[in-house]
C-alpha cells in the first residue's frame, strides 16, 4: 500500500465545495508536485492530510491509518508527519534552536540541554543555518526562517513532508537557499508532497506531476510527459500562463 | 496671600506612611485576584456554554460601565444586609478586585485573541498537545501583547485605591483627612498626598518598563 | 425613616443634570487644553514638547480625588477668595479631561505623522497647512474610538464629586440612602442611571473601532 492513500475526498467550506472528489497515491520516496492556479484547493489538500481540515466525504490513509477516524490519535500521526507553510510560522519568542527543539522535547524524543542542542545543529546544519542557532526568527531573512521552518520539521524525523508554497512569501533572490535545501531532501529519498509555483523544480526535481482544477485531480503523470504533452486545454493554459 | 506651611505635617510621617502601605497592599491584592478572575473570565469568555459567556459579558460590562464608588458602596452597605459583614478594608479589597477582574478579563481576552490561528496550526503541526500549544506558544507572545493594557490598569488601580477612604478603610487619603482634622491645613494636606501617589506611580512606570525589557527580549516585526 | 419611594428615582433622575452639567464643562474647558497639549507634545519645540509631556504625566499620576481635594482646598488658598464648589469641582474636572483627552489625541496625531508628515511636506504644504488638512482629520478618525471611551471614563469619574458634597448623581444616591435606610435600592438605582448613560457610549466607541479596523 502506498505511503498516502487519498480516496474520492469531499471538502466544502460552508456551501462552496473546495475539494470535488480527489484520489492520489503517494508512494514511500516520492516527490509529489501540486500545480494550479490559487484558490483550486491545493492548500485545503494539503492541510486535509495531517488533519488541519475536517473533511465531508471519501478518506484519507497515512502510513495505513484513517486520519480522519474519530480512534486515530492526530497528534501522535502528526509528530511524523511535518508541514513547512508559506508564512514560515517561526515562533517569534523563541529562538532557532528551541524552535527547533521544542517539540522534540516535549513530545520525549530528545533530552532537554547537550542533546536537544546537538540535534538542533545537526537539523541546522541540514539547511545550512548552524550559526544562527541562537539568533531570534525576527533577527533573520524570509529565506533563512524558511530554512529553520523546515529544519524544525526535520528535527521530529518525519517519514513525510508537505510543503505549501514555501517560497511564495520570498524575495526572488531568497527563493534559490530553500528550492536547494529542498532538492537535497529530495536525493537523501524524504517522502515530499509539495505546491508550488517553480515549474523549474517541479519539472527538475519532482517525480510526479498533479494539475488541479476546480478541486479536482485534472491531470497527473511525469512531469516531462505532462510539460511536453498536456492533455486537456487547462493544463496548457497553465503552463503558459506561469511560463 | 499665600500662606502655605507644609513644616507642621512633618509630626504626621508615620500616618502617611501607614496609609500608604495599604494604598499598596490593596493595589497588590486586588491586582493578584483581579488578575485570577481576568484569566477565569478570559476563559469562560471562551466557553462552550451560552449562559457562561452571557454572565461574563453582562459581568464585564456592568462593571466597566458604573463608577467604581458606586460599587463599592453597594459591597460596603448592602452585604451586611445580607448577613454579611465586611470591614471597610475587605468590602474595599472585594470591591477593587471585580473591577480589576472586569478589565483584566477583557485585557486577556483581547491579547489571547491577537495571536494568529498559524501560530496554533504550526504548534498543533509539531505534535503538541492542546496545553502545550497554550503554554509555550500562544502565552508568551500573549503576555507581551497583554502587559502595556495590564500595567497601566495596574497604574489606574493604584489610583483607584483612594476610593477605599471613602468606607473609611485608612488608606493615604484616609490618613489624610486625618491630619488635615488636626492642622488644619487642607491643601498642603492633598498636596503632599498627590506627590505621594505621582512617585508611587512614577515607581510602578519604571519598575514595569524594567521588568517589560527583561521579560520580552525577543525582537518584534518581521 | 420614610420608604423608597418614585420620588427618589425622580430626584435622582434631575439630579443627573448636574452630573451632565460637570461632563460639559469638563469638555467645554478640557477639549481646547487637550488640543493645545496634544499638539505640544507633537510639535517642533522641545521645550514645549517637555512641558506638555510633564503636565500629561503629572496629572495622569494622580488620583482624580486628589485632583479634587487640591482645587477644592487649592482654589481659595492660591485664588485668596471662596469659590463655588461648581467652579472648584469644574476645575478638577477639566484638567483631568485635559490630560487624558490630551494623552488619546497626541498618541493619533503621532500615528499619522509618521506616515503622512513627510508626503505631505514634499507637496509644499505648510506646517499649519499639513496639520490642519493632513493630519488632523485623519488623526481625529483614529483618535474617534477612544475619544468617546474617555467619555465614559469622564461620566463615570464625575461620581467623586460627591466626596466634596457637590450633588450630582452619585451624592442624590447617598442622600437617598441615608433617608431612607435602603441602600441597596438607592445604589442600584443609581448604578442603573450610570449604566444607562454609559453603555451606548461604550457600544458606539466600540463600533467605531471595529469600523476603524476594518477599514485598514
Ligand atoms: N477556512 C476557509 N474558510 C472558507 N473558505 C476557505 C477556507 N480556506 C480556503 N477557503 C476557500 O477554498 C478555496 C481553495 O482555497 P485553497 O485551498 O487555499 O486554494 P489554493 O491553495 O489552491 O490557492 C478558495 O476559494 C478559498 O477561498
Ligand atoms: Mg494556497
Amino acid at each position: 500500500m502506498a505511503l498516502v492513500e487519498i480516496r474520492n475526498v469531499h471538502k466544502s467550506f460552508g456551501e462552496v465545495e473546495v475539494l470535488r472528489g480527489i484520489d492520489l497515491a503517494v508512494e514511500k520516496g516520492e516527490i509529489v508536485t501540486i500545480i494550479g492556479r490559487s484558490g483550486s484547493g491545493k492548500s485545503t489538500l494539503l492541510r486535509c492530510i495531517n488533519g488541519l481540515e475536517q473533511i465531508n466525504g471519501g478518506e484519507i490513509l497515512v502510513a495505513g491509518e484513517r486520519v480522519h477516524s474519530r480512534s486515530t490519535d492526530l497528534r501522535k500521526l502528526r509528530e511524523h508527519v511535518g508541514i513547512v507553510f508559506q508564512q514560515f510560522n517561526l515562533f517569534p519568542h523563541m529562538t532557532v534552536a528551541r524552535n527547533i527543539t521544542l517539540a522534540p522535547v516535549l513530545t520525549g524524543r530528545v533530552a532537554k540541554g547537550d542533546a536537544a542542542r546537538e540535534l538542533a545543529l545537526k537539523v541546522l546544519a541540514q539547511v545550512g543555518l548552524e550559526e544562527k542557532i541562537d539568533a531570534y526568527p525576527g533577527q533573520l531573512s524570509g529565506g533563512q526562517q524558511q530554512r529553520v521552518a523546515i529544519a524544525r520539521c526535520l528535527a521530529m524525523s518525519p517519514y513525510l513532508m508537505l510543503f505549501d508554497e514555501v517560497t511564495s512569501a520570498l524575495d526572488p533572490e531568497l527563493v534559490g537557499e530553500v528550492l536547494k535545501v529542498m532538492e537535497d531532501l529530495a536525493t537523501q529519498g524524504m517522502t515530499m508532497i509539495l505546491v508550488t509555483h517553480e515549474m523549474n523544480f517541479a519539472r527538475n526535481v519532482a517525480s510526479k506531476l498533479v494539475f488541479m482544477h476546480a478541486g479536482m485531480v485534472h491531470e497527473e503523470g511525469r512531469p516531462a510527459d505532462l510539460f511536453a504533452n498536456p492533455a486537456t486545454p487547462e493544463l496548457a493554459n497553465f503552463i503558459s500562463s506561469v511560463r | 496671600m499665600l500662606q502655605l506651611n507644609f513644616n507642621q505635617l512633618w509630626r504626621y510621617q508615620d500616618e502617611f506612611l501607614h496609609g500608604m502601605s495599604l494604598t499598596l497592599l490593596l493595589t497588590l491584592v486586588a491586582t493578584l485576584a483581579g488578575l485570577a478572575i481576568g484569566l477565569a473570565g478570559a476563559a469562560a469568555a471562551g466557553s462552550r456554554f451560552a449562559a457562561l459567556r452571557l454572565f461574563v459579558r453582562s459581568y464585564v460590562e456592568v462593571i466597566r460601565n458604573t463608577p467604581a464608588l458606586i460599587q463599592l458602596f453597594l459591597i460596603f452597605f448592602v452585604l451586611p444586609y445580607a448577613g454579611l459583614r465586611l470591614p471597610p478594608v475587605y468590602a474595599a479589597a472585594a470591591a477593587l478586585s471585580i473591577y480589576m477582574g472586569a478589565y483584566a478579563s477583557e485585557i486577556i481576552r483581547g491579547g489571547l485573541a491577537s495571536i494568529p490561528r498559524s501560530q496554533i496550526e504550526a504548534g498543533q503541526c509539531l505534535g503538541l498537545t492542546r496545553w502545550q500549544v497554550f503554554r509555550h506558544v500562544i502565552l508568551p507572545p500573549a503576555l507581551r501583547n497583554i502587559y502595556p493594557s495590564i500595567t497601566s490598569q495596574i497604574v489606574l488601580l493604584l489610583l483607584g485605591t483612594s476610593l477605599a477612604s471613602q468606607v473609611s478603610a485608612p488608606e493615604l487619603f484616609h490618613a489624610a483627612a486625618f491630619v488635615e482634622s488636626r492642622t488644619f491645613r487642607s491643601f498642603e494636606v492633598y498636596a503632599v498626598v498627590c506627590a505621594i501617589y505621582f512617585t508611587l506611580v512614577l515607581a510602578f512606570r519604571l519598575a514595569f518598563a524594567g521588568i517589560g525589557r527583561i521579560a520580552f527580549r525577543w525582537p518584534t516585526g518581521r | 425613616m420614610r420608604g423608597f419611594t418614585i420620588s427618589d428615582v425622580l430626584t435622582m433622575l434631575a439630579a443627573v443634570q448636574w452630573t451632565a452639567t460637570l461632563v460639559v464643562l469638563a469638555l467645554a474647558f478640557g477639549a481646547p487644553l487637550a488640543l493645545l497639549l496634544a499638539r505640544m507634545c507633537t510639535g517642533r519645540s522641545r521645550l514645549a514638547r517637555l512641558l506638555a509631556t510633564g503636565i500629561l504625566q503629572l496629572v495622569q499620576g494622580v488620583p482624580v480625588l486628589g485632583l479634587l481635594m487640591f482645587f477644592y482646598f487649592g482654589m481659595p488658598v492660591f485664588l485668596g477668595i471662596k469659590v463655588p464648589a461648581l467652579v472648584s469641582v469644574g476645575a478638577a474636572f477639566t484638567i483631568f479631561t485635559a490630560a487624558f483627552l490630551g494623552e488619546i489625541w497626541r498618541g493619533g496625531i503621532q500615528a499619522v505623522h509618521v506616515a503622512q508628515g513627510e508626503a505631505a511636506a514634499c507637496l509644499g504644504l505648510t506646517r499649519w497647512q499639513t496639520f490642519r488638512h493632513v493630519i488632523a482629520p485623519q488623526a481625529f478618525r483614529i483618535a474617534l474610538p477612544a475619544t468617546v471611551g474617555f467619555l465614559v471614563q469622564l461620566i463615570k469619574n464625575t461620581s467623586l464629586a460627591s466626596v466634596v458634597g457637590f450633588v450630582e448623581l452619585a451624592r442624590a444616591g447617598q442622600l437617598a440612602s441615608a433617608a431612607t435606610f435602603q441602600p441597596l435600592l438607592s445604589y442600584a438605582c443609581v448604578a442603573a442611571i450610570y449604566f444607562a448613560l454609559c453603555f451606548p457610549l461604550t457600544l458606539w466607541s466600540r463600533s467605531l473601532e471595529d469600523k476603524l479596523n476594518g477599514a485598514r
